[in-house]
């Protein structure tokens, strides 16, 4: 068994490292304080390749898999951006290249991808709905036929990235959840224009105020009367299911990395302040009290990293890797959420202060819980579906 | 048109930098190595010149072996191969010393075009380009913030304190850059796999004709006889601003001389 990291994903580890060293934790502050998309280090990932890491090479990409675009995510977040960067790596490479890769038609993939690759075009994801989150199934956006094309009307929520994305994959159903046996089936997927569905007056969308990422909008989106073309399918009518696995799996292993760029950057600044703040005449971190929370923390990092690794190596070995991508995605976020508060416990009071990084960082570290899926879901998945217990819902 | 960059490895600025006790030369293996700030202004430069004119771009550095991280940087980022001068006889040369085998090294490998940075971020002397251009016998154009080649004429924007000099010299010629000359570029993922592949020569003194008693510690013109840790700074003073503000902090910088 061999524990290095391939060349490309140490490749990957370096290069971005690079790029992001010319970036500090008071930059990030400003962006999400300005609430701006951090358009200096988009372009110089762009620029040197880092964003089309999952794109095949003949669209313009470097034909790695998702170890490669993990790898990045983590280190852009560790670099000091934290979990408000995971939209930078899961929204357009993770949502838009990798699920167009695998489910895309020809016609698709060459007008899209070589976009996608440079960052030039960006994607969203619009799954959740007021009465639609854990239970996605549930979800009621209906597609009906006319003609050729298909008829859209329904609504949204939390729909991240919208404002700068080009095309919205939006999941909708063309059987009705409660009529769909089984439940997974009738659902499909559409590639939206979204310039032209807001010009057509079939899309509009309104940011929901947040306590933190705000680098990245998310919004409450609206669907009337949306008209699309059979063409913009991606993947198959009703077979909807299909095209959402390899988007979720990703998805969550993609915010797990980020998740783990969090946690290090959050115990990094607790370890640096536990060492350099003096209270009774020593440095805070000689007091076990202290120093255990954050030792606590490098141990959730290293394991979290493990299970991470090992799913998105399934993912790319085309591997089942759904219980892999839920254990990470639950290490992972456990992991930067504790070392938050570790770090925000170690600031005493200053930590309060937003002239630190810990509020920025815990607060950040929270969503991690709750999206793309919830600790509880995680946790429901491994009862039922591999340790076999019976299910409550 | 053959380019050569001459790239050196630093302590990572930001890590804290240390001497060594037993022989007062600098601790290169308790900080982080990085290819010093500058030589990738000259790395890029060098990339620009061949991208307008052709040739080709070899990177030579003189160090310990960990120097092979700064020499793979140098490659990724786009330059076709290097030279790494590697060899214990040449710890602890000085400037003098690292001139004679640097150009040493240059005369075995070739060139039509040498480029360094203007100064490392450690020893600072900023003496090398100025140096080896003498040992070469080629002009030297040092602190060019402009580079401009036409056949075998090479002109230079060369700062200086009241705006620039235009020099002109022919080649082969020796070029020192400053900051504002580029903007270096990042390596990216294609240039560090493909770096990986990149022919890397390593050069002891005896295959670059060096002669051992003209480089190392023992052999070097200059000594560091002692070294101790900067004082920490003292105390600043505060003025506060009661309406005389400005005067009283203009009577501080004049009692310390700035002013
Ligand atoms: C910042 C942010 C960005 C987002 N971006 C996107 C996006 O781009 N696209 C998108 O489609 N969605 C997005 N989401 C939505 C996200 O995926 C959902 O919020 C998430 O799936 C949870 O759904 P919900 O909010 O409806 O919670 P609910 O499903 O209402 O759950 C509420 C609580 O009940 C618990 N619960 C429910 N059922 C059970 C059960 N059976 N057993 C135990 N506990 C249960 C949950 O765990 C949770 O704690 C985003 C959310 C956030 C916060
Ligand atoms: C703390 C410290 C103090 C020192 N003090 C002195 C001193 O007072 N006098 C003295 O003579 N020596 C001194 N040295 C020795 C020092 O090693 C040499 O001065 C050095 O090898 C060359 O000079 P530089 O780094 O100052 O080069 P600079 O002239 O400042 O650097 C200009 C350019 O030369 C090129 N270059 C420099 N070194 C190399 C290399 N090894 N390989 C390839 N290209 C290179 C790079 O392009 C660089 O940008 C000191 C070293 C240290 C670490």
């Amino acid at each position: 068994m061999d524990f290095t990291l391939p060349e490309s994903a140490q490749a990957v580890r370096r290069g971005v490292a690079d790029v992001c060293a010319r970036y500090d934790m008071d930059y990030w502050q400003r962006c999400e304080t300005e609430k701006r998309w951090p358009e200096e280090v988009w372009a110089d990932l762009a620029k040197g390749g880092w964003l089309g890491l999952a794109v095949p090479e003949e669209y313009g990409g470097a034909g790695q898999g998702l170890l490669e675009l993990a790898v990045a995510t983590e280190t852009l977040s560790a670099s000091g951006s934290a979990g408000g960067s995971a939209f930078m790596y899961v929204l357009t490479p993770g949502f838009g290249a990798l699920t167009l890769a695998r489910h895309g038609s020809a016609e698709q993939k060459e007008a899209l991808l070589p976009k996608l690759a440079t960052g030039e075009m960006e994607t969203c994801f619009a799954l959740t709905e007021p009465d639609a989150g854990s239970n996605s199934l549930a979800i009621s956006t209906f597609a009906r036929r006319d003609g050729s094309d298909f008829v859209v009307n329904g609504q949204k929520v939390w729909i991240t990235g919208v404002q700068r994305a080009a095309r919205m994959l939006l999941v909708t159903r063309t059987i009705p959840a409660e009529r769909a046996r089984p439940r997974t089936d009738g659902l499909t997927v559409f590639l939206v224009d979204v310039p032209e569905a807001v010009r057509a007056g079939g899309l509009t969308y309104r940011p929901i105020p947040k306590m933190g990422a705000n680098t990245t909008p998310s919004n409450m989106v609206f669907v009337d009367d949306l008209r699309l073309p059979a063409s913009s399918v991606l993947g198959e009518v009703d077979r909807g299911v299909a095209v959402l696995w390899d988007v979720l799996n990703p998805e969550r292993i993609l915010l797990a990395a980020s998740a783990l760029g969090a946690a290090e950057v959050a115990l990094r600044v607790g370890v640096d302040y536990a060492k350099q703040r003096e209270v009774f005449g020593r440095p805070i971190g000689a007091n076990q009290a202290v120093a255990f929370p954050l030792a606590r923390v490098k141990a959730e990092i290293e394991l979290a990293r493990l299970m991470l690794y090992k799913a998105a190596w399934s993912f790319d070995n085309g591997l089942p890797c759904g219980t892999e991508a839920n254990i990470a995605k639950l290490a992972a976020s456990r992991a930067a959420w504790e070392a938050a508060d570790a770090a925000f416990q170690t600031h005493g009071g200053m930590a309060y202060s937003l002239e630190y990084p810990v509020a920025r960082l815990l607060a950040d570290a929270r969503i991690g819980r709750i999206a793309p899926v919830t600790e509880e879901l995680l946790l429901n998945h491994l009862a039922t579906q591999v340790l076999g217990l019976p299910r409550s819902f | 048109m053959n380019i050569v960059v001459c790239v050196k490895q630093v302590p990572d600025t930001a890590t804290e930098r240390k001497l060594r006790s037993e022989d007062k030369t600098l601790d290169r293996d308790a900080a982080d190595g990085v290819v010093n700030e500058l030589d990738e202004y000259a790395v890029e430069e060098a990339l620009r010149l061949k991208e307008a004119h052709g040739g080709e771009v070899t990177v030579l550095s003189m160090g310990p072996a960990k120097a092979t991280e700064t020499i793979r940087k140098a490659l990724a980022m786009g330059a076709d191969k290097a030279v790494h001068l590697h060899d214990d006889a040449l710890h602890g040369s000085d400037a003098l010393g690292t001139s004679y085998a640097v150009s040493q090294a240059l005369k075995k490998i070739g060139f039509d075009l040498v480029i360094l940075g203007s100064e490392s971020t450690d020893a600072r002397t900023g003496m090398l380009a100025a140096m080896l251009a003498e040992r070469l016998g080629a002009p030297q154009l040092t602190l060019a913030s402009k580079v401009e080649i036409e056949g075998t004429a090479i002109r230079v924007e060369r700062i200086t304190d009241y705006g620039y000099d235009k020099v002109e010299a022919s080649l082969p010629a020796v070029v020192s850059v400053v900051e504002k000359i580029n903007e270096p570029r990042y390596p990216s993922f294609k240039g560090i796999m493909a770096a990986k592949k990149k022919p890397v020569e390593t050069l002891g003194i005896a295959d670059a004709d060096i002669a051992a008693d003209q480089v190392g510690l023992a052999n070097s013109w200059s000594e560091v006889v002692d070294f101790a840790a900067a004082p920490p700074r003292a105390a600043g003073t505060v003025i506060k601003d009661e309406g005389d503000g400005g005067a009283r902090a203009a009577e501080f910088l004049a009692s310390k001389k700035f002013i």
